[in-house]
Parts: C-alpha cells; sequence; structure tokens
C-alpha cells in the first residue's frame, strides 16, 4: 500500500473536513490532495525517478508533511534530516543516502551553502521563496499541475530512510518500507470517516518516528492535526485551547517545561483527554507531578518505542496513572509508573538472557520483539540485531512483572539518551580526542530531572597540558550537534580499565549516582 | 455481504488483507473463502 492512501482516500471521502493546520495555514482534506498532488509533480519535473531519495532539512509545518506525501506518490524515498545536526553529520547522511534532491528551509541555507562543496546531491530547492539561484518551492506548487497518479510501490519499497543515533561513532539508517507504516496505521486507528476524532497537536520533530507517525495516524483518521513548527511550552498552552487540542505527544523534558511553566496554572486546558509520552525514560517526579496538575480528565499514556519498529511497541495506559483505590491499588501504580506498560495487540515481547534463553518475570535481561512492522535493515549495514524466527534485539535491558508489565533497565550499550536524543558516547569521544591536550576520555549519560540523561566527560589530560573544562565543552561545541555536548567535564588521572584495557564505564558510574 | 468503506478484509488461509476505499453491494472472497473484517485495536495514545 501507497503511504499516499492516508490522504487521497480520505480526502475523496471527507474532502471538506479541515484536517491541518500550522500557524494561519488550514486545510482540508482536499487542500491538502491538491497541493500534494501539485508537488509531487515538482518532484518528477526535477526528474527524479521512483526509488530515488529527497531529502529535508527543515523545522516541522504542514509544508514538511506535503513533501513526505507527494515523495510517496512518487514512488520516491523520503530522507528527514535532523535539523539540530552538524555540518559533518548531514554530509554524511546527505551523501550515504545517494540524495538527489534537498529541500532546505531559510534557516538552514548558511549551513548548506558551506556544506554544498562536499555534497553530492545536484538538486536543490528552497522551502521558503528562490533564493541564491535555488528556484523556491511556493513557486513551483504554484506553477505544476495536479499530478493524480500515484506510482506503484512494492512491498519492499523504502519510505522513509531515518537517521537514528548508532552505538558506533556514525548515524545509521533505518530503511523503513511503506508496509511498515500500512501496518502500523491500520492496525492502530480507523479510516477517516467523518466521526469527529478531536484535534492533536504535534510538537515532536517529523524526523523522529513519533512526529513521523503522528503525523500519519492522524491524518489517516481524521483527527485535525495541528503543527508546531518547534517545541515552545509558552506556544503550547496557547495553541491548546485557541484548537481544542485533544490529543497530544511529548517527550519528557517537554511535560517537564510544561508544567514548570508561569502560565500552566492559568492556562485553558479541558479540551485535553489524552496526553502520550515517550521518547526517553521519563524521571517518575516529573509524571506525579503532571498526573497532579493537569485536568483530571486527561488520561496519560507511556508509549515504549523504536525507530527500527515503526515507533510504539508498549504503552502503559491512562488507567494505570489514575493513583485511586485502595491504599495496596494505589502502591502497586506507582511501582508501574516505572513501567513501559504492555505490548500492542500486533506486539510480541520477551525477555532473553546472553544465550537467547527467555527468562522469567522479575529476572533482567534484554528485551527482544517480533512485529510486522521491523525495518528492512540499517542502509548499507549488516547488523540489523534480527533474529530467527522473526524476533529482534532491542538492544534495551528490562524485565516484566508477574502481571506481564515491562520495566525498562537501560540500554544495553552505553545510549545516553537527553531528552529523547540518542546520544552515544563514542562519537564525543572522538572529538575529546582529537583535542590536542587529552590522553584518554570516557563520555557517560548522568541522570538529569530536566533531560532524562546529560552527557558527562572523563578526561585524562596528556602529561604537562593545562586544559580547561571550558575549553573543552567550547571544542565539542563547535563540532557537534549542542544536545551532544557534555555539560560538565571530570579531570581524573587515570580511567578505570579492565585487565584486557576496556573502560569500565560503571565504575565511572557510581560516583554520579548511577544511570 | 456488501463490503464496508474503510474496512480491512482478511483472508485467514493465505493471510491476504484489502483495503476497502469504495463501498459497494459485492463481497469479498479470497482462497474460495469469504474474507472477514479486520478491526483496528484503537491505540490509546496520541497516535
Amino acid at each position: 500500500m501507497n503511504t499516499v492512501n492516508f490522504v487521497t482516500i480520505p480526502s475523496s471521502i471527507v474532502p471538506d473536513q479541515e484536517i491541518l493546520v500550522f500557524g494561519k495555514r488550514r486545510l482540508t482534506y482536499a487542500d491538502l490532495n491538491d497541493r500534494v498532488s501539485r508537488l509531487s509533480a515538482v518532484f518528477k519535473q526535477q526528474g527524479l525517478k521512483p526509488r530515488d531519495v529527497v531529502a529535508l532539512l527543515d523545522t516541522n509545518s504542514d509544508l514538511y508533511i506535503q513533501c513526505y506525501y507527494a515523495a510517496a506518490k512518487a514512488g520516491l524515498t523520503f530522507l528527514p534530516l535532523n535539523y539540530r545536526a552538524k555540518d559533518g553529520e548531514l554530509e554524511y547522511m546527505i551523501n550515504t543516502a545517494d540524495a538527489k534532491l534537498l529541500l532546505i528551509g531559510d534557516r538552514y541555507m548558511d549551513l548548506i551553502g558551506r556544506i554544498k562543496p562536499k555534497l553530492k546531491v545536484s538538486k536543490f530547492i528552497a522551502m521558503g521563496h528562490a533564493s541564491n539561484a535555488m528556484p523556491g518551492i511556493e513557486d513551483l506548487i504554484t506553477k505544476a499541475a495536479p499530478d493524480e497518479s500515484e506510482a506503484e510501490v512494492e512491498d519492499e519499497d523504502i519510505s522513509i530512510l531515518m537517521y537514528t543515533s548508532g552505538t558506533t561513532s556514525l548515524p545509521k539508517g533505518v530503511m523503513l518500507r511503506f508496509r511498515d507504516f500500512a501496518a502500523y496505521v491500520t492496525a492502530n486507528v480507523e479510516m477517516a470517516d467523518g466521526t469527529e476524532r478531536g484535534a492533536a497537536l504535534v510538537c515532536v520533530p517529523f524526523y523522529h518516528i513519533a512526529g513521523t507517525t503522528a503525523y500519519m495516524t492522524n491524518i489517516w483518521t481524521g483527527r485535525k492535526l495541528v503543527v508546531m513548527g518547534q517545541f515552545d511550552a509558552k506556544a503550547w498552552l496557547e495553541i491548546v485551547p485557541r484548537e481544542r487540542v485533544t490529543h497530544a505527544f511529548v517527550v519528557p523534558t517537554m511535560m517537564k517545561q510544561l508544567i514548570d511553566e508561569p502560565g500552566f496554572a492559568s492556562a485553558d486546558l479541558s479540551s485535553l483527554t489524552n496526553v502520550a509520552y515517550g521518547g526517553a525514560p521519563m524521571p517518575v517526579q516529573v509524571i506525579r507531578r503532571a498526573i497532579e496538575v493537569f485536568p483530571p480528565i486527561v488520561g496519560f499514556v507511556n508509549a515504549y518505542g523504536q525507530t527500527e519498529t515503526t515507533s510504539s511497541l508498549t504503552v502503559l495506559g491512562p488507567d494505570d496513572h489514575r493513583l485511586t483505590g485502595t491504599p495496596a491499588e494505589v502502591e502497586l501504580k506507582l511501582k508501574r509508573l516505572n513501567s513501559i506498560g504492555k505490548p500492542l495487540p500486533d506486539v510480541e515481547i520477551r525477555v532473553r538472557d546472553e544465550d537467547g534463553k527467555f527468562l522469567p518475570a522479575g529476572q533482567v535481561g534484554e528485551i527482544i520483539i517480533r512485529t510486522a512492522r521491523i525495518m528492512k535493515g540499517y542502509a548499507g549495514r549488516e547488523d540489523d540485531a534480527r533474529l530467527p524466527d522473526g524476533w529482534r534485539a532491542t538492544g534495551d535491558l528490562g524485565w516484566l512483572d508477574d502481571d506481564g508489565y515491562i520495566f525498562f533497565a537501560g540500554r544495553k550499550d552505553d545510549m545516553i539518551i537527553r531528552g529523547g536524543e540518542n546520544i552515544a558516547p563514542a562519537e564525543i569521544e572522538t572529538v575529546l580526542m582529537s583535542h590536542p591536550a587529552v590522553d584518554e576520555c570516557a563520555v557517560i549519560g548522568v541522570p538529569s530531572v530536566e533531560w532524562g540523561q546529560t552527557v558527562k566527560a572523563f578526561v585524562v589530560r596528556r602529561q604537562g597540558q593545562n586544559v580547561s573544562e571550558a575549553d573543552l565543552t567550547e571544542f565539542c561545541r563547535s563540532r557537534l550537534a549542542s544536545f551532544k555536548r557534555p555539560e560538565s567535564v571530570q579531570f581524573i588521572d587515570a580511567l578505570p580499565k579492565n585487565p584486557l584495557g576496556k573502560i569500565l564505564r560503571k565504575d565511572l558510574r557510581a560516583p554520579s549516582g548511577g544511570v | 455481504m456488501a463490503n464496508v468503506l474503510g474496512k480491512r478484509y482478511m483472508c485467514e488461509k493465505c493471510g491476504t488483507e484489502v483495503l476497502c476505499n469504495k463501498a459497494g453491494t459485492g463481497g469479498l472472497d479470497c482462497c474460495d473463502t469469504e474474507m472477514k473484517i479486520k478491526e483496528a485495536k484503537p491505540l490509546p495514545s496520541s497516535d
């Protein structure tokens, strides 16, 4: 199934229903379908053929969603780029994906100008108006005639190539097929048929799987999608009453910013019925406060998933967040607020030990999953964590309780998750090691109520060299995406190592309070 | 039995799934058997 059907079919049934809102722009299904058809014609005019890659670097907008569906309509693979990535990271993603066309938001023109000589991509379109001999997308859409034809896609064709931070220093391109999204969306929501389904506010970036599946499911099911360019707590609290938002998804960091926002207490959140969170472990003190301060009707949902599994695998539902009942029931619910819930209907979950043996309740092991929407693989790599019989190793540690609730116990490797962004320590260590005064270093995540985890570096100075914490953070700032920069640096005499010379990160974590 | 707009139909024998994007009075058969409606199980989140 071509995912553009998520627009074309509702458009043929309820063409006049308003479905997409961004700032002052409001689109019905018919409006959306018309722009997608024109944009698909634009992509074809650029010479793109099915399975070619079109990359997009910009913040969220209604136009961003149109670009995805137009790419799908033309049978193209869509590459949503992380707008927080730095020059070298973008260059790597764009070149290894072999992108044929790059769509660029206004604020990223200078960045692309800097790396353009190193890029293999030859076609560029500005997401705003024409600039630097680059055509502007609005001009092209206006001039194009709608192309109603729809590319026939095969089961194995890639719809989205989504780069996620890997355990090595290089990002990994997760190949998600049209059928992965079709399976996720049709299994979890009913098609739009004129039934009132409320309004959803999306503020997570579209280069994240949660942002992508949010626009796919809501547009398919007929829930008006209100798009924020980037998250801002004050603006979020203003949009909810204005658009009568019923559903929203936030990462834990956003949740904390919302409840800390001075205007929270006076904000009208009476339309809200459903607030989901995920992307990183939620500090229990934050969700407990949220339960207290949001209107009682709000049902909270903790969603756990991976890019590689086309979003959510498990959910902890609203009933588990209602801290009511007998003291024993409340105590059990409080414990379960640390849980990631139970698997969705199309997902099987087990916990296994190092030898691959399934573990009983209460024992920590690796979480493995089986579902019809596991990625095709990583672009250009063989290590896809596929196990026999359709299982996939998540790389996450966890355990089950007696009632089948799953508890997350950290990454099997040492990935740091800061505010929903995955950070591979090796990437930061590589940068630090390139500083002339650094002899050895190791990077870990330390607990943070604000971000879930933050980045801490342990550094052994080269003999006779004097370098400060500020010097090193500044050195990293100019070479890494801002969220990857170490927020603290501790100088030590030697790194703890095992007899084989491997760094013992657990020894470094212990004095930091554990992870 | 008439088919229903927006519903998925599944063949219990071969696993084929069909999505109805325009309803009619006919029925759907696969592997000489009537295809059954497969309901979505609503996700209790923003999705």
